[in-house]
């Protein structure tokens, strides 16, 4: 039996790092921070799978889209209306699995 | 994406699009294409499956019908003649094992396989039997009779130049976020607490050593469900060996996710720590990390099923069967896109397309496993996704046979009864809610 | 009048394990990389404003003609693939792709992205320039068409400068990946795609690409005569060649066309040169 390779764990970067984005020039996710600003729960910060949002020293959201699995997590937990405005990216980018 | 635009003059593109070429999506455009519809399969990722993950089974009996002798072209990874559901607290487990070496065999029951390549070869069958599939294409909303808001759905607007496609009738197979069923007006009102997100991590590891370490032989695999490795979050978690690869991933409820502070890798780190999965999964380099939200309330979040020119088919009306871990959604988006795409076909001959006209979709799933097993398991999501199973259950069953299997010589041996009791009020359980979700479980998958 | 873009099919995304260092393809994310993709734009809009056609050539498997009826569906006139299996060394692709560029489609400027992404070195469009007797500007940051059938390009020098260049047809340019996005094919068109011809025409491999080399490459050894001499010194200074007479080093500040030619003709006076002449 060929013994395993032992891996070191996985850093988030290399984690995301494991997977192919193709990433479009224009933002399918658009998240307001001002309106953030009021949320008090904060849920996407703690359930976007990529962890995309982060919170910055002003009390708003700092988000990125590049690395978005697309998955819908962050509009369905959001707390206020209006903060985030989703949709899938132009045809043929965005997140590429091969593995999964 | 609420694109309302008056279509083209004229006779429409096609008979019928499809949007998404998930299981739902190529099995209704392989039916309408059988039919001898003119069909557009359109697809948003560059290949049919780059945009979908899953845990890893596939359970094929619905395929029999649609493509006899599947199995021996199907791109599969392993067949699944082992199953164990594991019950986890933070230092016990205890394992219900089943094997069966007829699952290894034709007709099969669950095969491994990668989304990527099962979901392209699906999409190939439809290909095959005429139908047209464009990829790299978002559909971005929907066409409407004269342009009116409320009129019927005539095509779907896309995000390419001129993009814009006509069709006598649009089958939704958009997945679990659809926002077509969403703008068609189909669904009443959209609930975090319905949906689940799934997060999974591939790993490579040498084809011997998976063998090894998971007592199966060639091209035979193993599904682990686990429950009680998640936290304070209700959900559970998965193991299933690919050919030179293991899953190992979580499903877990937004609600409670996203109220907590432990992010999904971190509570993926812990099962993967866990004594009884370690040994399993360690070692291997980790070849893809992936989520995709699960819709998990079953029947009792189910949308409208049939517009004026539309169908909703597969995870797109939260069909995935979702038993809290046990996970059965692309055989159901099959066997409903199927049915969809048989109603869409008979609809077009017909020449009424409109909700009248396609109203015989329902009466053919329930008529199916479809909507059967929906129904019937309308309570399973709760009871898998309550507090008991999910909190005290696994603390009592593995309390219990921590009990029963040491040896406290000299003291005499306690009683099954005796220790069921103490167990039960040391983690709180109520003779009364375990005899009533015991009931209702019975009821449920009795 | 013809602007030919030149593509090749390559593993995007190979895998390279990290503990091992070893790459592996699996074919699953072969494409055409983004300074391929952005070739053929450039080749697109320099055919626009000329009022000239467009062809795509790609040298490589059978599996490369989808990609190329995608790229017909953005507006590309003519696919030819030259068949032609993959780790072919830049010279065998160059060999390959430049009858068909000058025989068969006339081209008279030659668009490549600036390097492949399979660890390419970006020579072919140069071996190709010289094949096609072509002027050639490469590795262009910004390209634009000049007059009739010219094309101005920019190009970076070190320190963050930039340098504008001019070739005039027949030319062979190569671009980075940023220099422009592909154009998004119309729905229509991509429905036709599949239905699009792509011509294939044979290639021609290096017979020596066959057996792959397997150990370290070495530098081939060459006869050094032993110094002569009884005494130590005098071998080390024979050997070191400190006291021969030598030609001394030489300073010219001179403008960069009269710059090139100078190094010209000293690498002709010390022979590392042909004579001038254009090979075939
Ligand atoms: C973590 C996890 C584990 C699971 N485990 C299992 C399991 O082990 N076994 C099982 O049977 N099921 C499992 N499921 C469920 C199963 O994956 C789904 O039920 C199934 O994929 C549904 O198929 P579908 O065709 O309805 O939707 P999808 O597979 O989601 O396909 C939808 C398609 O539509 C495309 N699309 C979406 N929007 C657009 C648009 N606007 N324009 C163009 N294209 C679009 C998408 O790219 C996608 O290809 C699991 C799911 C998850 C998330
Ligand atoms: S949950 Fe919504 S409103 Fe709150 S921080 Fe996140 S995106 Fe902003
Ligand atoms: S869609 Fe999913 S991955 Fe993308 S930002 Fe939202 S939660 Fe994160």
């Amino acid at each position: 039996m060929a013994e395993p390779t032992h891996y070191p764990e996985l850093s988030f970067e290399s984690r995301m790092g494991s997977v192919e984005f193709r990433v479009a020039e224009q933002a399918h996710i658009v998240v307001d921070d001002r309106i953030c600003a009021d949320c008090s729960t904060r849920g996407c910060v703690v359930a976007c799978p990529a962890n995309l949002f982060v919170p910055t020293a002003a009390g708003g959201i700092l988000f990125n889209y590049e690395q978005c699995f697309e998955c819908g997590t962050c509009y369905l937990v959001c707390n206020e209306e209006g903060a985030i405005s989703w949709s899938y990216p132009e045809g043929g980018h965005g997140v590429v699995f091969h593995r999964s | 994406m609420s694109n309302v635009a008056t279509p083209a003059f004229g006779a429409p593109d096609f008979d019928a699009v499809v949007v998404g070429a998930g299981p739902a999506g190529s099995a209704a455009a392989l039916e309408l294409a059988r039919a001898g519809r003119r069909v557009c399969l359109v697809e948003r990722g560059p290949y049919p499956g780059a945009k979908n993950m899953y845990g890893g089974v596939v359970y094929g009996r619905i395929l029999d019908t649609l493509l006899p002798n599947w199995w021996e072209e199907a791109p599969v990874q392993r067949w699944v003649t082992r199953r164990q559901t594991m019950i986890l607290t933070e230092t016990a487990a205890t394992t219900l094992d089943v094997r069966n070496e007829a699952w290894g065999r034709p007709p099969y029951n669950g095969a491994t396989a990668y989304r990527p390549d099962f979901d392209a070869w699906l999409a190939q069958k439809a290909v095959d039997a005429g139908a047209v599939l464009v990829c790299s294409t978002t559909v971005t909303g929907l066409l409407r009779e004269d342009g009116r808001p409320d009129g019927k759905v005539v095509g779907v607007r896309t995000d390419r130049p001129d993009g814009d496609l006509t069709a006598k009738v649009v089958v939704a197979c958009d997945g679990v976020n659809s926002f077509l069923a969403k703008e068609a007006g189909l669904y009443p009102t959209v609930d975090p607490a319905n949906y689940t997100v799934g997060v999974k991590e591939t790993i490579a590891l040498p084809r011997d050593v998976i063998d090894e370490r998971f007592g199966v032989r060639g091209d035979h695999g193993v599904d682990i469900e686990i429950l009680g490795c998640t936290g304070d979050v209700p959900g559970g978690g998965f193991v299933y060996t690919n050919l030179d690869t293991v899953a190992v991933g979580l499903v877990l409820s937004l609600p409670e996710l996203s109220r907590g502070d432990q992010r999904p890798e971190q509570l993926l780190a812990r099962l993967k720590a866990h004594p009884a999965v370690a040994p399993l999964v360690e070692g291997g380099d980790v070849k893809e990390y992936s989520a995709h939200v699960i819709p998990e309330a079953g029947f009792d979040m189910m949308p409208e099923l049939v517009g004026d020119g539309i169908l909703v088919a597969g995870d797109a009306a939260a069909m995935c069967l979702a038993a809290g871990i046990w996970l059965e959604g692309v055989n159901f988006a099959i066997g409903a896109g199927a049915a969809a795409g048989r109603t869409a076909a008979r609809a077009v001959q017909r020449d009424d397309t409109s909700a009248a006209g396609l109203a015989g979709y329902r009466a053919r799933l329930e008529s199916s496993f479809v909507l059967a097993d929906h129904r019937r398991l309308r309570d399973a999501p709760h009871l898998v996704m309550g507090e008991l199973a999910q909190q005290k259950m696994p603390r009592v069953v593995n309390g219990v046979v921590e009990e029963l299997f040491t040896v406290t010589n000299p003291d005499p041996k306690p009683r099954l009864r005796t220790i069921l009791r103490r167990q039960m009020k040391r983690h709180g359980v109520k003779w009364r809610d375990a005899v009533k979700d015991g009931l209702r479980a019975a009821r449920t998958f009795g | 009048m013809l602007v030919a873009a030149c593509v090749k099919w390559a593993d995007l995304r190979p895998e390279v394990d990290p503990v091992h260092g070893t790459v592996r393809s699996t074919g699953r994310s072969d494409g055409f990389s983004e300074a391929d993709r952005a070739a053929v734009e450039v080749a697109l809009g320099l055919a626009e404003g000329w009022g000239a056609r467009v062809a795509v050539v790609c040298a490589g498997p059978p599996a490369a003609e989808a990609g190329l009826r995608e790229l017909q569906a953005v507006g590309v006139d003519r696919a030819v693939r030259v068949d032609l299996a993959p780790d072919q060394p830049s010279e065998a692709v160059a060999a390959s792709l430049a009858p068909v560029l000058s025989a068969l489609l006339a081209a008279d400027v030659v668009v490549c992205g600036d390097y492949s992404a399979d660890r390419g070195s970006g020579s072919v469009p140069a071996y190709l320039a010289h094949l096609l007797g072509a002027e050639q500007a490469l590795g262009l940051v910004g390209v634009a068409a000049h007059g009739d059938d010219g094309v101005a390009g920019v190009r970076r020098l070190d320190g963050g400068r930039r340098e504008d260049v001019v070739a005039g047809a027949p030319a062979v340019v190569s671009v980075e990946g940023s220099v422009a996005t592909l154009r998004r094919a119309s729905l229509a068109a991509t429905l036709g795609a599949g239905a699009a011809a792509v011509e294939v025409v044979p290639g021609r491999p290096d017979p020596r690409a066959e057996a792959p080399r397997t150990e370290p490459w070495r530098p081939r050894a060459r006869h050094v005569a032993p110094p002569e001499g009884d005494d130590a010194l005098d071998r080390v200074v024979q050997l070191t060649g400190a006291f021969v007479e030598r030609t001394p080093p030489r300073t010219v500040e001179l403008e960069p066309a009269e710059a090139a030619q100078a190094v010209l003709d000293q690498l002709r006076a010390w022979g590392y040169l042909e004579p001038p002449g254009r090979p075939d």
